[in-house]
């Protein structure tokens, strides 16, 4: 359960001591890049938990998200049209749904646990 | 948890982290760096020096007034007092003061009148200027025109004539005192004054300046109203 959380936490230690860093102008795409996949992380766990999850759309999501969001910035810069925003305003609100679906899940499972305790008790 | 699954989401989440802290590494400010060669590094150092100068003998002359109070507590403490009192009155701008520094006249330029060009008034602006850089260089008590400059000078325009201190100064011929601390520095006063663009300034307004020569004895005349002060409150009995 706590392996993504180990694993988060790896890759930002690793990113931060090694300091590296990619040119400012491509600061955007990155920028993107980063939504795209949180949006994906947290659409695979809540995908997971709805037990539909699969591991091709999971992992193809994941690239393509990516790859999709740069592409939509890069034809934003060249054609002064700032596209981002799209990509921006579809992960974000998609992001906002998933978590809110996985805290429901959570909430749920909470409570049946609690009942189940509750009976045994009374049993 | 299927194993496979914590895996790949590992994996997954091991990716974002790396590229938030990339995106991190990237946007953070980089601490900004002192691009001063060894000279520039020299100037701000005698900056320093002059300022550390300039607060020492501050220090010093008020040791000397405390020393006074100390030596003095039994017979005359009021005679270091009213001395005290005396100096600040003459930093206020309440006494006459005397001391070397230049004058500086303000006259029209003959040769333009002549020629039909009309004379204007002395702007306030490019007389606060000038009252500004003679500050700059150190000069310690200005009068323009009879009125001396205290802090709460104001130089400004009233109904289209140039006032100091609230009273309109002669349209065309101005007579600025300027006293400084020494001799030195009233000749190196002059020297920049000379120098300054300011005679081309008021040559624009048909005017003339002519900086004179550093004095020996230059006289000042006091600060003729009293001082006015909004948020100081003078405290009544002991």
């Amino acid at each position: 359960m706590w392996l993504p959380f180990l694993g988060l936490i790896l890759g930002l230690a690793l990113g931060l001591l090694t300091d590296i860093q990619i040119p400012s102008m491509y600061e955007n795409y990155l920028s993107i890049a980063v939504l795209a996949a949180l949006d994906t992380l947290f659409g695979g766990i809540r995908a997971y938990l709805q037990q539909v999850y699969d591991d091709k759309v999971f992992i193809s999501g994941f690239f393509f998200n990516i790859v999709l969001a740069a592409g939509l910035a890069f034809l934003g810069v060249h054609l002064g049209v700032d596209l981002y925003l799209a990509a921006i305003f579809a992960f974000g609100v998609r992001l906002f749904q998933n978590i809110a679906v996985i805290r429901r899940i959570l909430i749920q499972k909470w409570d049946e646990r609690h009942i189940k305790k509750s009976e045994k008790t009374i049993e | 948890m299927n194993m496979k699954v914590v895996t790949r989401i590992t994996i997954v989440s091991f990716i974002v982290g790396l590229m938030i802290a990339v995106q991190y590494n990237t946007v953070k400010e980089p601490s900004a760096r002192d691009t001063r060669d060894s000279w520039e590094l020299r100037q701000a150092l005698s900056e320093e020096k002059k300022r550390h100068s300039q607060l020492l003998s501050e220090i010093l002359a008020l040791n000397d007034v405390v020393n006074k109070y100390k030596n003095n507590e039994t017979e005359n403490l009021g005679d270091v007092l009213s001395n005290t009192v005396e100096h600040l009155k003459q930093e206020a701008g309440l006494l006459e003061v005397t001391g070397p520094g230049i004058t500086i006249t303000i006259s029209p330029a003959m040769e333009l009148v002549q020629s039909g060009f009309s004379i204007k008034p002395i702007s306030p602006e490019l007389l606060y200027r000038l009252v500004n850089e003679i500050n700059r260089f150190e000069g310690q008590f200005i009068e323009i025109d009879g009125q001396r400059v205290v802090h709460t000078t104001a130089i400004r325009d009233i109904n289209g004539s140039t006032t100091v201190n609230g009273i309109p100064i002669s349209k065309s011929d101005v007579e600025i005192k300027v006293i400084t601390d020494s001799y030195e520095k009233a000749e190196k006063l002059n020297n920049y004054l000379n120098i300054s663009s300011f005679r081309d300034a008021f040559y624009i307004d048909n005017l003339n300046l002519v900086i004179g020569k550093p004095e020996k004895s230059v006289t000042i005349a006091e600060y003729d109203r009293a001082l006015e002060n909004e948020f100081l409150i003078e405290q009544k009995g002991e």
